[in-house]
């Protein structure tokens, strides 16, 4: 049970933070190639909402009759999970439209209960930071201390 | 097991093949897919949308699935080495599977969430399938533009029987 690394990508799909916990799982890849990916994803993650093939129940109801209950029809969901031959990647998109990619090797079970650690992590040490600015790179050393024994105590499990 | 459509491409990118066990669209399915762009509730979709997905439009899909794999796959090989190949992605609603020959023909399989891996599935198709009915056809042309050659009776009779058994 391997987590190889983690990125969080903003909502414009800027990289606002990437770290490999894990070398030999994933080429080593340039900041720059990394830049790349992240954009590559968010529009990608764009088209597989779009390519949805099935209805969404209560999404029609809703358009037709407006003056009844007030509630938002469920959006299509982008990609969640992915699996390749020696990888899986996890993807969690938060409200607001912040994705979190977490690498993984492919047995990993139990991610979703990490990527919400994380996302807890992220809002407590990153969020929470007076002097974080939203949509700009994260550089909170907290997070990053916290994270890093985190992820560390599941990949010597 | 539900199975919602199979796409095959060429190596020159193009949709050679498409198919859509889906059933006919009824009202409510017709309005999901231009659902981003509809957000005036003066004029719900269904009045601006015709109903059956037109040619144009299962074209832009298939366009729309092979630019996604293909970046997915760019994506995957970038990280995981030259070996690995990507197999498969789900979304809440949907999963799709991927699979492809040494040749850059491109399998793209689109069914329900609950499917497990169809990558043997694909390749049973690529076997049993493309290689009997389309590769072995002597009528059919080697470069296949335009879908020329794919859309033979067999080779749609036997890809329909396989996923309705399936299913």
């Amino acid at each position: 049970m391997t987590v190889f690394a983690l990125i969080i990508i903003n909502k414009a799909g800027g990289l606002i933070y990437n770290r490999t916990f894990y070398e030999g799982g994933l080429n080593n890849l340039t900041t720059n190639d990394y830049l790349v990916l992240a954009g590559t994803f968010h529009g990608v993650h764009a088209i597989t909402a779009r390519l949805n093939p099935v209805p969404i129940p209560g999404a029609n109801r809703n358009s037709a009759s407006s003056a009844g209950t007030m509630t938002r029809p469920e959006t299509p969901s982008g990609l969640e999970v992915l699996e390749s031959e020696n990888f899986r990647l996890q993807c969690f998109t938060t409200l607001t439209g912040i994705k979190f990619l977490l690498f993984t090797d492919t047995t990993q079970t139990n991610v979703d209960l990490t990527m919400r650690r994380v996302y807890e992590m992220y809002t407590d040490y990153v969020m929470k930071n007076p002097f974080y600015q939203l949509e700009m790179p994260v550089r909170c050393d907290m997070f990053e201390r916290k994270l890093l024994s985190y992820i560390r105590e599941i990949n010597n499990r | 097991m539900v199975v919602y459509s199979f796409y095959i491409f060429d190596r020159h990118t193009e949709c050679i093949y498409s198919k859509s066990w889906l059933p006919p669209p009824s009202a409510s399915s017709a309005d999901t897919l231009p659902h981003p762009q509809s957000s005036h509730p003066h004029h719900p979709p269904t009045s601006t949308q015709p109903l059956p997905p037109t040619a144009k439009q299962s074209s832009d899909n298939a366009k729309l699935i092979f630019g996604t794999v293909f970046s997915l796959r760019n994506m995957v090989r970038k990280l995981g080495g030259l070996d690995d190949a990507f197999i498969s992605y789900r979304t809440a609603q949907y999963k799709l599977h991927y699979y492809e020959t040494a040749s850059n023909l491109r399998f793209v399989m689109l069914t329900d969430v609950a499917t497990l891996s169809m990558r043997n599935v694909l390749h049973q198709i690529y076997i049993n399938l493309w290689v009997e009915y389309v590769v072995k056809n002597p009528l059919s042309p080697v470069e296949h533009k335009g879908g020329d050659g794919v859309r033979n009776e067999l080779f749609e009779l036997g890809l329909d029987q396989f996923v309705r058994g399936l299913m």
